[in-house]
């Protein structure tokens, strides 16, 4: 483990064809156990939380929704650590300032915790809708403490009706690198679509929980998860020959987010993609492919050069480097092969993408292409392993043989088993590098 | 030093080159200013190498000057840039050699390692050739390692007057252990090895035993640590010494091969399947060479392995000639030693560098597909070292 607590790993095949111009790496980024922290300082360190929650009318229906998530809400505050800033929003079609009601932000300890959870309390569902409210006012809120870690957990139960599809993605770019969010969806009656691209956007996680019984443990483990945060701010710097084209960069591991369109140019020659936030013992794969000018055979290029790097109001530091390099040969035996580790996340991230077309086809009453692309995903995850989702398919569709995606499409599905599948479809199984 | 005699009063040594004052005849270390005389050379790099991008130092697009990265890549096209040790050419007057990254492989993973050492007994030359094992973790510093490691015990042996018997299987044993610190979680560091010491004997051979090394290398080969054919000699040595020898020390399938007009041979045996299959009669040379493993070494210099059983033999040269030692990126193209010969014998006799550059050369023409690395040393050696 190098001195920043960063290792940054690089698994590809370099071996190339003559005139072939297509490197792909498996990029692991690793944390140390005992991570110190690089923008620990006077100034720096210091977190803080914002819980949003809906209290759109639906919230009531059933009345259990609103007393689980005035809970839930208690929960997470119990967990945040003494001197983190933290405040909690209300939405509807407004969102307002529930604690502190002054729309700046507390400092936890025992007393502030006791009055936010009493704030909470009195949390009541009335109104409507409209998620991009929420999000510029957590945002103000946030501007008003300087930390160097934004973190928000956003809970809603419905579809965001009550403004446009438009205005909503322009509060999450204001949002975007400046805060990261957790998305959860309570019921069966919200989007599954529309609260990912908030999710993904923010660096964060979606997911659903069907019975608002279960929001207070979610929302503890959230809260926890976030506390265990030391690193923000950290992107994977890609640098790249002259004439090459990144073809995408994607996180596959612990889920499929692809951050190809969240590229900042911060060089010439490179360009900067958002990790979010680190804690210590975490480790993600990432997955890069970039297109070089093929060179003769005999020489080597440096495809690409990743950077882990950490940004602070004091500049940048490297914290870790991996080298993806390319090798011509005429070497068949070199150049055929594929990387496991390449080829076994191009098969997580297709599955992931599969699943998701083929729920919408689905939805849209295309049979015939829902079960072609489900049946496909069954097969890919029968074959990684990935259990978990080979579950969520089985409550979806009828698996006849997993092995070549046989599959035909149950007659009924719970809405929740679906939207289950949905969330958890980019969740991924790791496999680890080879010993050489 | 008081009693020593003054300075310009010694015999038979050259001036030294960085104070200029006169040197004794077999002195290693100028006496004056403590400088190390006759230093071995290693193919590390031409010195004061800077290097470049080939493609877009000429790009008038491209603003200059162009940095390379410390890992030797290109910064603005990313290509992997020449380094030092593509191409090496050292000249020892005495002996020459040159290696080159051939035109298949991204880097060189050859190394050699060349000395000359001005003894009482006259003057030696002192050759290493590694290749390192490509499918070994870091051969480019294996094999450079192990030529380092060696040429310094052989040269430090050679002006002590040691047996190059001895100090052959000790630079092999001093190599194993350099190599062994390379040695890291991912794999042991390995090469090829072979080594030359060309000149009189320190001690004599005891008269009139000849086992016959030279012209028998099927002897050498199939018990080479018994073939040397001084040992057991023990009569003192003096000015003049013993007979004029080659001793070669090898493991793998870097080769020596005595060059000269009639009767060329070649003087080590393959360490690889090859060769295997050859000596248990199953396939002939050509047929043999043309199996997909044939370049199996079957022996070879590790990080894991200690003690690695090195071959050793001598051989006396009958007349005139010249000592080739090589790579296989050498003797894949042309492995028989008249045809060899046929191409560096006589012209290596006046100018060993030109007909190492001239052998170099002829393989990258052949298809350069691996590292090439060719050292030559005219025998009987030139009495005195440039």
């Amino acid at each position: 483990m190098s001195e920043s607590g960063f290792t940054v790993d690089i698994d590809q095949n370099q071996y190339l064809p003559e005139g072939g111009r297509s490197v792909d790496a498996v990029v692991t980024v690793t944390s140390a156990d005992d991570m110190h922290l690089p923008s620990s300082g006077p100034d720096g360190g210091a977190s803080a939380e914002i819980i949003i929650v809906d209290c759109s009318g639906s919230m009531d229906v059933p009345q259990t929704k609103i007393a689980s998530a005035r809970a839930a809400v208690a929960a997470a505050i119990d967990v945040v650590r003494d001197g983190t800033a933290f405040a909690i929003v209300a939405g509807t079609s407004q969102a307002w300032p529930v604690f502190p009601t002054d729309g700046t932000m507390a400092i936890a300890d025992a007393s502030t915790r006791t009055m936010a959870k009493r704030a909470a309390a009195g949390l009541r569902a009335s109104g409507g809708t409209a998620i991009g409210q929420w999000l510029r006012l957590a945002r103000e809120i946030f501007q008003t403490y300087p930390a160097q870690l934004r973190h928000a957990i956003l809970l809603t139960d419905g579809k965001n009706q009550h403004e446009t599809s438009d205005q909503l993605d322009a509060a999450v770019a204001l949002s975007e690198g400046l805060f990261s969010c957790d998305c959860r969806g309570v019921g069966t009656d919200w989007e599954v679509a529309e609260l990912r691209r908030v999710s993904t956007a923010l660096l964060g996680t979606v997911d659903i929980i069907p019975d608002p019984a279960g929001l207070t443990a979610d929302f503890t483990a959230m809260m926890e998860n976030a506390m265990g945060k030391q690193v923000a701010d950290v992107s994977l710097r890609v640098w790249t020959p002259q004439h090459a084209v990144v073809q995408f960069v994607k996180q596959v591991a612990p889920e499929v987010m692809d951050l190809t369109e969240r590229r900042t140019q911060s060089g010439a020659q490179a360009g900067d993609y958002p990790t979010g936030a680190w804690a210590s013992g975490e480790s993600r794969d990432y997955h890069v492919s970039v297109t070089v000018n093929p060179a003769g055979v005999g020489q080597e290029m440096l495809a690409a050069r990743v950077s882990l790097v950490a940004s602070s109001a004091s500049g940048s530091e490297v914290l870790g480097q991996g080298l993806v390099r390319a090798v011509w040969t005429d070497n068949a035996e070199l150049s055929t092969k594929i990387n496991a580790r390449v080829a076994h996340y191009t098969g997580q991230a297709e599955m992931a993408e599969l699943i998701q077309d083929g729920l919408e086809a689905r939805k849209q009453g295309d049979e015939e292409t829902a079960t072609a692309k489900l049946g496909r995903a069954v097969a890919l995850a029968e074959k990684s392993g990935n259990d978990d989702t080979a579950k969520l398919l089985a409550k979806v569709v009828d698996v006849v043989d997993a092995a070549t995606g046989t599959v035909r499409l149950k007659k009924a599905v719970a809405d929740a088993d679906e939207m289950a599948l949905d969330t958890r479809s980019t969740k991924t199984v790791r496999v680890k590098k080879e010993q050489a | 030093m008081s009693e020593a005699a003054p300075l310009s009063e010694r015999a038979g040594g050259t001036a030294c080159p960085s104070c200029g004052e006169r040197t004794g005849l077999g002195d290693a270390f100028c006496e004056v200013c403590g400088c190390e005389l006759a230093p071995a050379v290693v193919s590390t790099g031409t010195p004061g190498f800077v290097p470049s991008c080939p493609v877009c130092s000429v790009d008038p697009s491209v603003p200059q000057p162009v940095a390379i990265t410390a890992d030797g890549y290109c910064e603005s096209c990313g290509r992997k840039v020449p380094t030092g040790r593509d191409h090496t050419e050292l000249d020892l007057g005495l002996l020459a050699g040159v290696t080159d990254r051939g035109r298949r492989h991204s880097r060189n993973e050859d190394a050699m390692a060349l000395a000359t050492a001005e003894t009482p007994a006259g003057p030696v030359a002192i050759a290493v050739v590694c290749d390192g094992v490509s499918s070994s973790p870091r051969p480019d510093e294996a094999s450079l390692v192990c030529a380092q490691a060696a040429v310094r015990v052989l040269l430090e042996s050679a002006r002590l007057g040691e047996r190059p018997r001895e100090s052959s299987l000790a630079a092999v044993s001093s190599a194993a252990a350099e190599l062994a610190a390379l040695s890291a979680p991912g794999g042991s560091p390995s090469a090829t090895y072979v080594s030359v010491v060309v000149g009189a004997d320190p001690v004599p051979p005891a008269g009139g035993q000849d086992d016959g090394a030279g012209d028998d290398p099927d002897a050498v080969a199939s018990d080479a640590t018994t073939a040397d054919a001084s040992s057991g000699s023990g009569s003192g040595s003096g000015a003049g010494g013993g007979r004029d020898a080659v001793t070669f020390c090898w493991l793998g399938d870097s080769r020596a091969y005595w060059l000269t007009a009639d009767g060329s041979e070649r003087l080590t045996t393959d360490d690889s399947l090859g060769q295997e299959m050859v000596a248990s009669g199953l396939l002939d040379e050509t047929e043999a060479m043309a199996t997909p493993q044939a370049h199996v070494i079957t022996k070879w210099l590790g990080a894991d392995i200690p003690d690695p059983q090195a071959h050793v033999a001598r051989f006396e040269p009958p007349g005139p000639g010249v000592v080739l030692v090589c790579s296989d990126g050498l003797w894949n193209y042309l492995p028989e030693a008249a045809d060899l010969a046929g191409r560096a014998w006589p012209a290596a006799a006046a100018d060993p560098l030109q007909a190492a550059s001239e052998l170099v050369r002829f393989a990258l023409e052949a298809g350069g597909m691996d590292n090439i690395t060719v050292v030559l040393v005219p025998f009987p050696l030139r009495s005195t070292p440039t």
